[in-house]
Protein backbone atom coordinates (compact mmCIF):
# COMPACT_ATOMS: atom_id res chain seq x y z
CA UNK A 1 0.00 0.00 0.00
CA UNK A 2 1.52 3.75 -0.98
CA UNK A 3 2.19 6.16 1.50
CA UNK A 4 0.30 9.31 1.26
CA UNK A 5 3.18 10.91 0.85
CA UNK A 6 4.05 9.23 -2.53
CA UNK A 7 0.34 10.94 -3.18
CA UNK A 8 1.99 14.50 -1.71
CA UNK A 9 5.06 14.26 -3.76
CA UNK A 10 2.94 13.40 -7.14
CA UNK A 11 0.86 16.24 -6.32
CA UNK A 12 3.57 18.41 -5.78
CA UNK A 13 4.75 17.44 -9.62
CA UNK A 14 1.42 17.69 -11.32
CA UNK A 15 1.39 21.52 -9.61
CA UNK A 16 4.38 21.26 -11.79
CA UNK A 17 3.27 20.09 -14.57
CA UNK A 18 4.02 16.79 -14.95
CA UNK A 19 1.51 14.63 -16.82
CA UNK A 20 3.54 11.19 -16.15
CA UNK A 21 2.41 12.22 -12.26
CA UNK A 22 -1.07 12.75 -12.88
CA UNK A 23 -1.00 9.57 -14.47
CA UNK A 24 0.55 7.73 -11.69
CA UNK A 25 -2.14 9.24 -9.27
CA UNK A 26 -4.53 8.10 -11.63
CA UNK A 27 -3.36 4.63 -12.07
CA UNK A 28 -3.33 4.38 -7.70
CA UNK A 29 -6.42 6.28 -6.68
CA UNK A 30 -9.28 5.61 -10.00
CA UNK A 31 -10.79 2.86 -8.29
CA UNK A 32 -11.07 4.44 -5.51
CA UNK A 33 -12.46 7.62 -6.91
CA UNK A 34 -14.46 6.04 -9.01
CA UNK A 35 -16.55 4.31 -6.50
CA UNK A 36 -16.83 7.87 -4.72
CA UNK A 37 -18.44 9.19 -8.12
CA UNK A 38 -20.81 5.90 -8.62
CA UNK A 39 -22.23 5.74 -4.98
CA UNK A 40 -23.55 9.05 -5.39
CA UNK A 41 -24.60 9.07 -9.22
CA UNK A 42 -25.11 5.27 -9.99
CA UNK A 43 -24.21 5.92 -13.68
CA UNK A 44 -21.34 4.80 -14.92
CA UNK A 45 -21.10 7.22 -17.67
CA UNK A 46 -22.10 9.93 -15.15
CA UNK A 47 -19.51 8.69 -13.05
CA UNK A 48 -17.10 8.82 -15.62
CA UNK A 49 -17.60 12.04 -17.28
CA UNK A 50 -16.83 13.30 -12.82
CA UNK A 51 -13.69 11.36 -12.87
CA UNK A 52 -12.62 13.16 -15.93
CA UNK A 53 -13.45 16.70 -14.85
CA UNK A 54 -12.10 16.00 -11.43
CA UNK A 55 -8.75 15.27 -12.75
CA UNK A 56 -9.02 18.33 -14.77
CA UNK A 57 -9.28 20.18 -11.70
CA UNK A 58 -6.85 17.98 -9.91
CA UNK A 59 -4.86 18.90 -12.83
CA UNK A 60 -5.40 23.04 -12.49
CA UNK A 61 -5.80 23.23 -8.95
CA UNK A 62 -2.95 21.12 -7.61
CA UNK A 63 -0.86 24.13 -6.48
CA UNK A 64 -3.66 25.00 -4.41
CA UNK A 65 -3.14 21.49 -2.15
CA UNK A 66 -0.91 22.30 0.60
CA UNK A 67 0.70 19.33 2.14
CA UNK A 68 0.88 20.54 5.39
CA UNK A 69 -2.66 21.05 6.13
CA UNK A 70 -4.36 17.38 5.21
CA UNK A 71 -3.52 14.37 3.33
CA UNK A 72 -3.23 13.56 -0.79
CA UNK A 73 -6.60 11.14 -0.69
CA UNK A 74 -8.22 13.14 1.31
CA UNK A 75 -8.18 16.19 -1.14
CA UNK A 76 -8.83 14.08 -4.33
CA UNK A 77 -11.65 12.56 -2.64
CA UNK A 78 -13.25 15.74 -1.66
CA UNK A 79 -12.44 17.00 -5.44
CA UNK A 80 -14.23 14.12 -6.83
CA UNK A 81 -17.31 14.32 -4.30
CA UNK A 82 -17.80 17.86 -4.90
CA UNK A 83 -17.92 17.34 -8.45
CA UNK A 84 -20.22 14.21 -8.06
CA UNK A 85 -22.84 16.29 -6.36
CA UNK A 86 -22.77 19.43 -8.33
CA UNK A 87 -23.56 16.68 -11.47
CA UNK A 88 -26.13 15.34 -9.29
CA UNK A 89 -27.72 18.98 -8.35
CA UNK A 90 -27.07 19.78 -12.25
CA UNK A 91 -29.76 16.47 -13.43
CA UNK A 92 -32.26 17.78 -10.52
CA UNK A 93 -31.46 14.63 -8.36
CA UNK A 94 -33.90 13.35 -10.54
CA UNK A 95 -32.86 9.69 -10.19
CA UNK A 96 -36.05 8.55 -8.09
CA UNK A 97 -35.71 8.06 -4.77
CA UNK A 98 -37.21 4.58 -4.82
CA UNK A 99 -35.26 4.02 -7.43
CA UNK A 100 -34.64 -0.05 -6.42
CA UNK A 101 -30.75 -0.51 -7.46
CA UNK A 102 -30.14 2.68 -4.47
CA UNK A 103 -31.28 -0.02 -1.72
CA UNK A 104 -29.21 -2.31 -2.92
CA UNK A 105 -26.14 -0.81 -2.99
CA UNK A 106 -26.81 1.76 -0.12
CA UNK A 107 -23.99 1.68 2.40
CA UNK A 108 -25.67 0.03 5.80
CA UNK A 109 -25.44 2.16 9.11
CA UNK A 110 -23.92 -0.87 10.44
CA UNK A 111 -21.76 -0.04 8.09
CA UNK A 112 -19.76 2.16 10.34
CA UNK A 113 -17.57 -1.12 12.09
CA UNK A 114 -15.87 -0.74 8.32
CA UNK A 115 -14.02 2.67 8.70
CA UNK A 116 -10.56 2.69 8.40
CA UNK A 117 -9.33 2.44 11.99
CA UNK A 118 -6.69 4.98 11.58
CA UNK A 119 -6.63 8.26 14.27
CA UNK A 120 -9.21 9.88 12.22
CA UNK A 121 -10.76 7.15 11.82
CA UNK A 122 -11.27 5.51 15.39
CA UNK A 123 -12.63 9.12 16.33
CA UNK A 124 -15.25 9.63 13.67
CA UNK A 125 -16.82 6.16 14.61
CA UNK A 126 -16.84 6.18 18.03
CA UNK A 127 -18.42 9.84 17.33
CA UNK A 128 -20.69 7.85 14.74
CA UNK A 129 -21.61 5.46 17.48
CA UNK A 130 -22.91 8.08 20.09
CA UNK A 131 -25.36 9.74 17.57
CA UNK A 132 -29.25 8.14 17.76
CA UNK A 133 -29.45 5.63 14.63
CA UNK A 134 -32.05 7.83 12.80
CA UNK A 135 -28.71 11.34 12.81
CA UNK A 136 -25.69 9.00 11.70
CA UNK A 137 -27.71 7.50 9.03
CA UNK A 138 -28.79 10.25 7.42
CA UNK A 139 -25.49 12.30 7.75
CA UNK A 140 -24.45 8.68 5.87
CA UNK A 141 -26.75 8.96 3.18
CA UNK A 142 -25.91 12.73 2.12
CA UNK A 143 -22.37 12.29 2.59
CA UNK A 144 -21.56 8.92 0.86
CA UNK A 145 -24.68 8.59 -1.91
CA UNK A 146 -25.12 12.44 -2.08
CA UNK A 147 -28.57 12.46 -1.02
CA UNK A 148 -30.91 15.68 -0.74
CA UNK A 149 -32.91 16.41 2.36
CA UNK A 150 -36.23 15.29 0.60
CA UNK A 151 -34.58 12.22 -0.57
CA UNK A 152 -33.22 11.05 2.84
CA UNK A 153 -36.91 11.94 3.92
CA UNK A 154 -38.25 9.67 1.70
CA UNK A 155 -35.39 6.67 2.33
CA UNK A 156 -36.67 7.19 6.33
CA UNK A 157 -40.18 7.58 5.61
CA UNK A 158 -39.64 11.12 7.73
CA UNK A 159 -41.35 13.94 7.05
CA UNK A 160 -38.44 16.45 5.56
CA UNK A 161 -38.53 19.26 8.74
CA UNK A 162 -37.75 16.27 10.79
CA UNK A 163 -35.12 15.23 8.59
CA UNK A 164 -33.13 18.40 8.11
CA UNK A 165 -32.95 18.74 11.84
CA UNK A 166 -32.02 15.09 12.78
CA UNK A 167 -29.35 15.77 10.45
CA UNK A 168 -28.09 19.16 11.90
CA UNK A 169 -28.59 17.64 15.27
CA UNK A 170 -26.13 15.22 14.26
CA UNK A 171 -23.51 17.13 12.67
CA UNK A 172 -23.55 19.19 16.04
CA UNK A 173 -23.11 16.38 17.80
CA UNK A 174 -20.33 15.40 15.76
CA UNK A 175 -18.59 18.38 15.55
CA UNK A 176 -18.54 18.48 19.67
CA UNK A 177 -17.26 15.10 19.68
CA UNK A 178 -14.60 15.37 16.98
CA UNK A 179 -13.22 18.53 18.55
CA UNK B 1 -30.10 30.85 3.18
CA UNK B 2 -29.79 34.70 1.91
CA UNK B 3 -25.92 34.87 2.95
CA UNK B 4 -23.40 33.08 4.84
CA UNK B 5 -24.00 33.84 8.45
CA UNK B 6 -21.37 35.79 10.11
CA UNK B 7 -21.48 33.84 13.61
CA UNK B 8 -19.03 30.87 13.86
CA UNK B 9 -20.88 28.39 15.19
CA UNK B 10 -23.29 29.17 12.14
CA UNK B 11 -20.88 29.19 9.79
CA UNK B 12 -19.36 26.10 10.68
CA UNK B 13 -22.94 24.42 10.06
CA UNK B 14 -22.96 25.23 6.80
CA UNK B 15 -19.57 24.38 6.03
CA UNK B 16 -20.63 20.63 7.62
CA UNK B 17 -23.75 20.88 5.19
CA UNK B 18 -21.57 22.03 2.66
CA UNK B 19 -19.09 18.94 3.05
CA UNK B 20 -21.77 16.17 3.14
CA UNK B 21 -23.67 18.05 0.49
CA UNK B 22 -27.03 18.91 1.51
CA UNK B 23 -27.14 22.28 0.24
CA UNK B 24 -29.16 23.09 -2.34
CA UNK B 25 -27.48 24.26 -5.44
CA UNK B 26 -27.16 27.78 -4.87
CA UNK B 27 -26.34 27.69 -1.40
CA UNK B 28 -23.23 25.26 -2.42
CA UNK B 29 -22.45 27.45 -4.96
CA UNK B 30 -22.33 30.50 -2.46
CA UNK B 31 -20.06 28.63 -0.36
CA UNK B 32 -17.73 27.51 -3.30
CA UNK B 33 -17.78 30.93 -4.43
CA UNK B 34 -16.74 32.67 -0.86
CA UNK B 35 -14.16 30.14 0.09
CA UNK B 36 -11.46 31.72 -2.01
CA UNK B 37 -11.76 34.98 0.12
CA UNK B 38 -13.12 33.69 3.42
CA UNK B 39 -10.17 31.87 5.66
CA UNK B 40 -12.04 30.91 8.38
CA UNK B 41 -14.65 28.99 5.98
CA UNK B 42 -12.02 27.63 4.44
CA UNK B 43 -10.83 26.14 7.70
CA UNK B 44 -14.22 24.87 8.56
CA UNK B 45 -14.63 23.24 5.28
CA UNK B 46 -11.48 21.74 5.33
CA UNK B 47 -11.73 20.52 9.47
CA UNK B 48 -15.10 18.78 8.29
CA UNK B 49 -13.33 17.11 4.55
CA UNK B 50 -10.71 15.68 6.95
CA UNK B 51 -13.14 14.54 10.27
CA UNK B 52 -16.03 12.65 7.30
CA UNK B 53 -13.09 11.27 5.73
CA UNK B 54 -13.07 7.70 6.84
CA UNK B 55 -16.70 7.75 5.72
CA UNK B 56 -15.26 7.38 2.17
CA UNK B 57 -13.48 4.08 3.47
CA UNK B 58 -17.30 2.18 3.23
CA UNK B 59 -17.55 2.89 -0.28
CA UNK B 60 -16.81 -0.28 -2.86
CA UNK B 61 -13.99 0.31 -4.66
CA UNK B 62 -15.18 0.26 -8.71
CA UNK B 63 -13.10 0.48 -11.98
CA UNK B 64 -13.32 3.25 -13.78
CA UNK B 65 -14.03 2.50 -17.85
CA UNK B 66 -10.71 1.25 -19.36
CA UNK B 67 -10.70 4.52 -22.14
CA UNK B 68 -11.10 6.96 -19.24
CA UNK B 69 -7.32 7.61 -19.08
CA UNK B 70 -7.19 8.22 -22.69
CA UNK B 71 -9.68 11.07 -22.10
CA UNK B 72 -8.01 12.68 -19.53
CA UNK B 73 -4.79 12.80 -21.25
CA UNK B 74 -6.54 14.63 -24.01
CA UNK B 75 -8.32 17.07 -21.81
CA UNK B 76 -5.71 18.15 -19.77
CA UNK B 77 -3.64 18.45 -23.13
CA UNK B 78 -2.93 21.97 -24.33
CA UNK B 79 -6.01 22.84 -27.13
CA UNK B 80 -3.86 23.46 -29.76
CA UNK B 81 -0.33 21.76 -29.55
CA UNK B 82 2.32 23.76 -31.21
CA UNK B 83 4.63 21.64 -33.07
CA UNK B 84 7.56 21.98 -30.34
CA UNK B 85 4.82 20.74 -27.74
CA UNK B 86 4.20 17.82 -30.14
CA UNK B 87 7.87 17.16 -30.22
CA UNK B 88 8.36 17.17 -26.61
CA UNK B 89 5.36 14.46 -26.12
CA UNK B 90 6.70 11.16 -26.68
CA UNK B 91 3.06 9.60 -27.20
CA UNK B 92 2.20 11.25 -30.12
CA UNK B 93 5.66 11.87 -31.57
CA UNK B 94 7.51 8.57 -30.70
CA UNK B 95 4.02 7.15 -32.86
CA UNK B 96 5.26 9.19 -35.54
CA UNK B 97 9.06 8.41 -35.58
CA UNK B 98 8.21 4.44 -35.00
CA UNK B 99 6.70 5.16 -38.35
CA UNK B 100 9.35 6.76 -39.85
CA UNK B 101 11.58 4.36 -38.61
CA UNK B 102 9.52 2.33 -40.57
CA UNK B 103 13.36 1.37 -42.00
CA UNK B 104 12.42 -0.39 -44.90
CA UNK B 105 9.63 1.29 -46.35
CA UNK B 106 11.15 4.66 -46.01
CA UNK B 107 14.62 3.62 -47.49
CA UNK B 108 12.41 1.97 -50.13
CA UNK B 109 10.19 4.80 -50.71
CA UNK B 110 13.81 6.91 -50.50
CA UNK B 111 15.41 4.64 -53.44
CA UNK B 112 12.14 4.82 -55.96
CA UNK B 113 12.16 8.62 -55.51
CA UNK B 114 15.62 8.57 -56.16
CA UNK B 115 15.41 6.54 -59.13
CA UNK B 116 13.08 9.09 -60.34
CA UNK B 117 15.42 11.98 -59.72
CA UNK B 118 18.18 13.17 -62.52
CA UNK B 119 21.93 12.84 -61.01
CA UNK B 120 22.40 16.65 -61.03
CA UNK B 121 19.09 17.47 -58.78
CA UNK B 122 20.74 15.05 -56.40
CA UNK B 123 19.47 16.99 -53.23
CA UNK B 124 21.56 18.13 -50.26
CA UNK B 125 19.24 17.15 -47.62
CA UNK B 126 16.02 14.91 -47.66
CA UNK B 127 13.43 13.54 -45.69
CA UNK B 128 10.16 11.30 -45.72
CA UNK B 129 6.62 12.29 -44.39
CA UNK B 130 4.86 10.13 -42.50
CA UNK B 131 1.22 10.53 -41.01
CA UNK B 132 0.36 9.42 -37.66
CA UNK B 133 -0.56 5.97 -38.83
CA UNK B 134 2.86 5.64 -39.74
CA UNK B 135 1.61 5.83 -43.67
CA UNK B 136 4.66 6.99 -45.73
CA UNK B 137 3.37 9.81 -47.64
CA UNK B 138 5.56 12.60 -48.70
CA UNK B 139 9.40 13.05 -49.54
CA UNK B 140 10.88 16.67 -49.03
CA UNK B 141 14.09 17.21 -50.08
CA UNK B 142 16.45 20.20 -50.10
CA UNK B 143 18.28 20.74 -53.79
CA UNK B 144 22.25 22.50 -54.14
CA UNK B 145 20.43 25.57 -54.37
CA UNK B 146 18.39 25.40 -51.50
CA UNK B 147 14.86 25.30 -52.81
CA UNK B 148 12.69 22.46 -51.04
CA UNK B 149 10.91 20.02 -53.21
CA UNK B 150 7.73 18.05 -51.34
CA UNK B 151 6.23 15.26 -53.46
CA UNK B 152 3.21 13.13 -53.36
CA UNK B 153 4.48 9.42 -52.61
CA UNK B 154 1.89 7.87 -54.59
CA UNK B 155 1.33 4.07 -55.01
CA UNK B 156 0.86 1.29 -52.39
CA UNK B 157 3.63 3.15 -50.20
CA UNK B 158 1.61 6.20 -49.37
CA UNK B 159 -2.03 6.45 -49.18
CA UNK B 160 -3.70 9.72 -51.24
CA UNK B 161 -2.63 11.91 -49.23
CA UNK B 162 -1.89 14.46 -51.29
CA UNK B 163 -5.69 16.01 -50.92
CA UNK B 164 -7.32 17.59 -48.32
CA UNK B 165 -10.76 16.78 -47.37
CA UNK B 166 -13.41 19.11 -48.87
CA UNK B 167 -13.37 22.80 -47.45
CA UNK B 168 -9.74 21.78 -46.43
CA UNK B 169 -6.37 22.81 -47.38
CA UNK B 170 -2.41 21.27 -46.83
CA UNK B 171 -0.09 23.81 -45.75
CA UNK B 172 3.67 23.19 -45.35
CA UNK B 173 5.80 24.13 -42.33
CA UNK B 174 9.29 24.61 -41.14
CA UNK B 175 10.33 24.17 -38.05
CA UNK B 176 14.47 24.86 -37.76
CA UNK B 177 16.01 23.11 -34.71
CA UNK B 178 15.39 25.50 -32.14
CA UNK B 179 12.79 27.27 -33.21
CA UNK B 180 9.57 27.45 -31.20
CA UNK B 181 7.00 28.35 -33.49
CA UNK B 182 7.04 27.01 -37.33
CA UNK B 183 6.82 29.00 -40.18
CA UNK B 184 4.75 28.60 -43.24
CA UNK B 185 5.82 27.58 -46.01
CA UNK B 186 2.99 27.82 -48.21
CA UNK B 187 -0.28 25.98 -49.08
CA UNK B 188 0.31 22.24 -50.96
CA UNK B 189 -1.77 23.10 -53.97
CA UNK B 190 -4.94 21.02 -54.18
CA UNK B 191 -4.38 17.12 -55.98
CA UNK B 192 -0.91 18.07 -56.94
CA UNK B 193 2.55 15.40 -57.14
CA UNK B 194 4.73 17.92 -56.69
CA UNK B 195 5.65 21.66 -55.92
CA UNK B 196 9.18 23.23 -55.50
CA UNK B 197 9.41 26.52 -53.01
CA UNK B 198 13.00 27.96 -55.17
CA UNK B 199 13.57 30.33 -51.94
CA UNK B 200 11.95 28.76 -48.85
CA UNK B 201 10.91 31.37 -46.18
CA UNK B 202 13.54 29.68 -43.54
CA UNK B 203 16.53 28.27 -45.13
CA UNK B 204 16.46 24.63 -44.65
CA UNK B 205 19.22 23.15 -42.31
CA UNK B 206 19.88 19.54 -41.04
CA UNK B 207 17.71 18.47 -38.19
CA UNK B 208 14.52 21.11 -39.28
CA UNK B 209 11.19 19.61 -39.08
CA UNK B 210 9.05 19.74 -42.13
CA UNK B 211 5.50 19.66 -41.50
CA UNK B 212 1.96 19.38 -43.36
CA UNK B 213 -1.09 20.52 -41.50
CA UNK B 214 -4.57 20.58 -41.71
CA UNK B 215 -6.16 23.78 -42.41
CA UNK B 216 -9.00 25.91 -43.10
CA UNK B 217 -9.44 27.35 -47.22
CA UNK B 218 -6.65 30.27 -47.60
CA UNK B 219 -4.35 28.28 -45.07
CA UNK B 220 -3.97 29.25 -41.09
CA UNK B 221 -5.28 32.77 -39.69
CA UNK B 222 -2.41 33.02 -37.88
CA UNK B 223 1.10 32.57 -37.47
CA UNK B 224 1.07 28.83 -36.34
CA UNK B 225 -0.94 25.69 -37.37
CA UNK B 226 -4.75 25.23 -36.23
CA UNK B 227 -5.38 21.74 -37.42
CA UNK B 228 -3.73 18.45 -36.62
CA UNK B 229 -0.05 17.90 -38.01
CA UNK B 230 -0.84 15.25 -40.30
CA UNK B 231 2.15 14.55 -42.03
CA UNK B 232 5.95 14.95 -40.02
CA UNK B 233 9.22 14.47 -40.98
CA UNK B 234 12.75 15.45 -39.96
CA UNK B 235 15.60 16.80 -42.71
CA UNK B 236 18.83 15.17 -43.10
CA UNK B 237 22.03 15.25 -44.60
CA UNK B 238 21.45 13.20 -48.03
CA UNK B 239 24.35 10.42 -49.25
CA UNK B 240 27.27 12.20 -51.09
CA UNK B 241 26.13 12.91 -55.00
CA UNK B 242 25.71 10.18 -57.13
Amino acid sequence: MQTDDDLKDLLGRVAAGDRDALRAIYLRQSTRLFGIAMAILRDRTAAADVLQEGFLRVWQRAGQFDPERGDGATWLSAIVRYASLDAARARGREIPTDDPSLGDTMVEPEAIGLIAADEEGKLLRACLERLPAANRQGIIMAFVHGLSHPEIAVKLGQPLGTVKSWIRRGLLNLRECLT
Amino acid sequence: MSALPDDPDELSMVAAEYVIGTLDARDALRVERALAGNAALRDLVQRWERHLAPLNTLVPQEAPPPDLWARIERAVSPARETPRAAASKPSVFLRLWQGWALGATAVAATMAWLALVPPQAAPRMMTVLVSDASQVAWMAEVDRGGGLRLAALGGPLGAPNNTAPEGRVLQLWALPPGATAPTSLGLVPRGSEQMTISVPAVTPVPGMLIEISLEPPGGSPGPRPTGPVLFIGRLSQAGPPV
